[in-house]
């Protein structure tokens, strides 16, 4: 670090300010109608329900759909909910509402608006929690979809373990590959058997819609399966894969009425919540340059790329992320990320003093404070980044890293989700890291840096009534 | 007593920092027994109803009021419109603890119906909802942090071996599990909605508090291992709390004043809910000062004092 050349500062302000420039303002290109994003920006944030407002549906099962009993309803309306849930938290749908009512078979549900809707037109917006069909792989194949349900089942969504989309390199097709059950893994075995060169096609269908009728070749026996289909593009298969995995309902759920909800806030909210973000950054500033002086400033700029970076994290920065929904919970996220990197500079330049104080040279007391710093910032930043990690494995989708990672502990509980915890979860997880990014590093050598200008080398602007010189 | 040079002893007063949590502890559940908690409809169940309406849109603030004088203080109302005709409507979430029946429903409609004659209301929908988070939940809720818990007292044994190991774990956790009581004080007290911004509260408390213990453990481990070998555990944890004074004001005054001033923009601009999550989290930024100043310190130095006096 001793080798820290001056122009230092003015890379780490330069990549912090373009950092700052991206996540407000985004990077967009225009041909004609068509927007291509290339980094999201704020505009790309989903604002809560309590913001921006959203929709009310109320899905129901079929009225031909019975339950056996009590047990089997409450079963299977639950199954339906966590499948819901697990859909909107894979989107990124942190703020919503799910309720249940088990005695008229009612599933109700508030999510608000995506980012930019600007229809507000709820039956477009519903389709975003992907098909709230059945899927089933039937054998035969009939000519008129009204008679599938006819045709012997073999296997259905909940014999389906995972989906995931690929590219079959020897015939240049898409296709989605499917992972079965224990449940469904002897069952296809059998049809595949019995259906083996007969010429005899499985039928995929979701609801009434057919997806795919492959013929079947040889017998199955593995537990794996692919669903190949005649028009099938890249985009297509990820969607059916996305629709499989959000979880394949063990019913079919038909929509009973949908309706608009009103933002409670308002759209000035959302205003007032960025003006009061920039006037408490800029409290946090006076006070740090107060009390710090030229770490202030530097500490300062380094706050800047921390809380750039909470504020990426919601937006999704690249066009691939989808953004988190911006709720209180989500504030209260990017305030325990700049809180760690207020505490991050308090505790390196109080080291900084004392060691200034001890009467150590200004290099030599930067290096003992940024030292002796770092041990206990560390020690913060790695137990914060393990219960984020456990509450992200517990509370968000079954597929990501940190549940599958966590799965010998949660084994015993369903696929669940719960999207506030689990956005703070992902939150304080990238905090930590952007600590040691912007609260560490940026802030470290952005000091020795400018502790090579001769102008900046009096220790007075580093701590107030120190007697020796650098 | 342990060091006379020293008039700054914050072991001397271990009572008081066991009586003030346990009181507060006392208090909360005291509360909750007789007046309960405002426990929002996702963790209840409750009854959720819609009516439409026509003509201008309905003041929510009056029609809350009516409803809480009907008795019914959990109700949450939205506004909102239908989708392909123009009827405005209602929603009301009543949480469980209103134990809505046919009646208390009809109750409601009657209300409404001869508060605004020429508005056509009709009761759209009605439904008697479970509890989004169930008995599962709470149960994931418990492995989960159980779990955090554990690991957190393991990893903090690991780092602080050198000054006691496992005790350092236990009684960080103590200190959190205090900060965490007095969030859940504020809450009760206030008569605070019991919903998602509870729980993100409690758990950015939770990252807090551990930051502050963790902090004055460093300097105890650093103390111990530099020149003060011979420094009994009274004045090590004193030592070390008056070093780690000024950065624990510092950090809080600075993230305090931030709320502050995002409570008071937001409230101007008529966002009020912020303070719902501001004022508890203030609070409980407090309470990680205090515990992490005066209770993990003085619980480990009596701690270790006992284990020398035991041999």
């Amino acid at each position: 670090m001793k080798s820290v050349k001056k122009p230092v500062f003015f890379l780490v302000l330069a990549f912090i300010l373009g950092l700052t420039y991206l996540t407000l303002f985004g990077v967009y290109t225009y041909y004609g109608d068509r927007e291509d994003v290339w980094v999201r920006g704020v505009k790309d944030i989903r604002w809560g329900i309590d913001i921006r407002g959203g929709v009310d549906v109320i899905f129901t099962t079929p009225d031909d759909h019975v339950f056996a009993n009590n047990d089997e309803r409450r079963a299977g309306m639950d199954a339906a909910r966590s499948i819901i849930e697990v859909r909107m938290v894979t989107q990124n749908i942190t703020d919503y509402e799910i309720y249940v009512d088990y005695a008229t078979e009612r599933i109700i549900v508030r999510f608000p608006w995506r980012a930019g809707d600007v229809s507000f037109d709820p039956e477009q917006a519903v389709r975003e929690l992907g098909e709230m069909a059945w899927l089933t792989f039937r054998e035969g194949f009939p000519w008129d979809a009204e008679s599938h349900l006819d045709l012997p089942l073999v296997i259905e969504g909940r014999d389906v373990k995972r989906a995931a989309p690929n590219y079959n390199r020897d015939d240049g097709t898409y296709e989605v590959l499917l992972e079965l059950e224990p449940s469904g893994t002897e069952a296809f075995a059998e049809a595949t058997g019995r259906l083996a060169g007969t010429g005899v096609a499985i039928s995929i269908w979701m609801d009434e819609m057919p997806i795919s009728w492959p013929t079947v070749s040889s017998q199955i026996t593995g537990g794996n399966a692919v669903i190949t289909g005649n028009d099938f593009t890249a985009d297509a298969v990820i969607s059916l894969a996305n629709r499989i995995n959000g979880g394949a309902l063990p019913f079919q759920l038909e929509i009973d009425s949908f309706s608009r909800i009103s933002p409670t806030l308002g759209e000035s909210a959302r205003d007032a919540m960025v003006i009061a973000g920039i006037v408490a950054f800029a409290v946090i500033a006076i006070i740090m340059i107060y009390l710090y002086r030229l770490l202030g400033v530097v500490a300062t700029i380094g706050l800047l790329g921390q809380a750039m970076g909470a504020l990426a994290v919601i937006t999704g920065f690249f066009p691939g992320n989808a953004s988190f929904t911006l709720t209180i919970p989500g504030i209260a996220g990017i305030i325990l990320s700049i809180a760690m990197g207020v505490d991050a500079n308090v505790i390196t330049s109080e080291r900084i003093k004392e060691e200034l104080y001890t009467g150590k040279t200004l290099d030599g007391a930067l290096q003992a404070g940024y030292k002796r710093a770092f041990a206990v910032i560390f020690d913060c930043n790695i137990t914060l980044i393990i219960i984020a990690f456990i509450l992200m494995g517990a509370f968000g989708t079954p597929d990501s890293f940190a549940a599958v990672a966590l799965k010998p502990i949660f084994f015993l509980f369903g696929p669940s989700a719960a999207g506030a915890i689990y956005s703070f979860g992902f939150t304080l997880f990238v905090g930590a890291i952007l600590n040691f990014i912007f609260g560490v590093t940026a802030s470290r050598l952005m000091t020795y840096s400018i502790s090579k200008f001769k102008s900046l080398r009096n220790v007075n602007f580093y701590a107030k009534g120190v007697k020796n010189r650098g | 007593m342990a060091n006379s040079k020293n008039k700054f002893d914050i072991v001397a007063h271990k009572k008081l920092y066991l009586i003030i949590p346990a009181a507060i502890l006392a208090a909360t559940i005291l509360v909750i027994l007789l007046f309960g908690a405002k426990v929002s409809i996702e963790f209840t169940g409750g009854t959720i109803l819609q009516y439409s309406y026509t003509g201008e849109e309905i003041n929510v603030n009056e029609v809350s009021a009516s409803v809480s004088d009907l008795g019914f203080n959990s109700a949450v109302i939205t506004t909102g419109s239908a989708f392909g005709s123009d009827l405005q409507l209602l929603n009301f979430s009543f949480s469980a603890s209103d134990g809505m029946g046919n009646d208390e429903q009809a109750q409601v409609t009657a209300m409404l119906q001869q508060k605004y004659p020429d508005k056509a209301i009709t009761l759209e929908n009605n439904q008697n909802v479970s509890a989004t988070t169930g008995m599962s939940f709470f149960l994931k809720c418990l492995v989960a942090f159980v779990f955090a818990f554990l690991v957190f007292i393991i990893y903090i044994a690991y780092r602080f071996k050198k000054i006691g190991g496992w005790s350092t774990g236990i009684f960080a956790l103590i200190a959190l599990l205090i900060d965490i009581i007095v969030v859940v004080a504020v809450f009760v007290f206030f008569r605070l909605p019991i919903d998602s911004i509870f729980m993100a509260v409690i758990l950015t408390i939770m990252g807090y508090s551990i930051n502050n213990t963790i902090i004055v453990f460093d300097r105890v481990r650093e103390n111990k291992s530099l020149q003060n070998r011979q420094l009994s555990a009274r004045e090590l944890i004193n030592k070390s709390v008056r070093q780690s004074l000024t950065r624990s004001i510092n950090t809080t005054v600075t993230t305090a004043a931030a709320l502050l001033a995002l409570s008071i923009v937001a409230v101007i601009f008529g966002v009020a809910t912020i303070l719902n999550f501001a004022f508890p989290l203030t609070i409980g930024l407090v309470s990680g000062i205090f515990t992490s100043l005066c209770v993990s310190g003085t619980f480990w130095a009596t701690w270790q004092e006992r284990k020398i006096r035991k041999g």
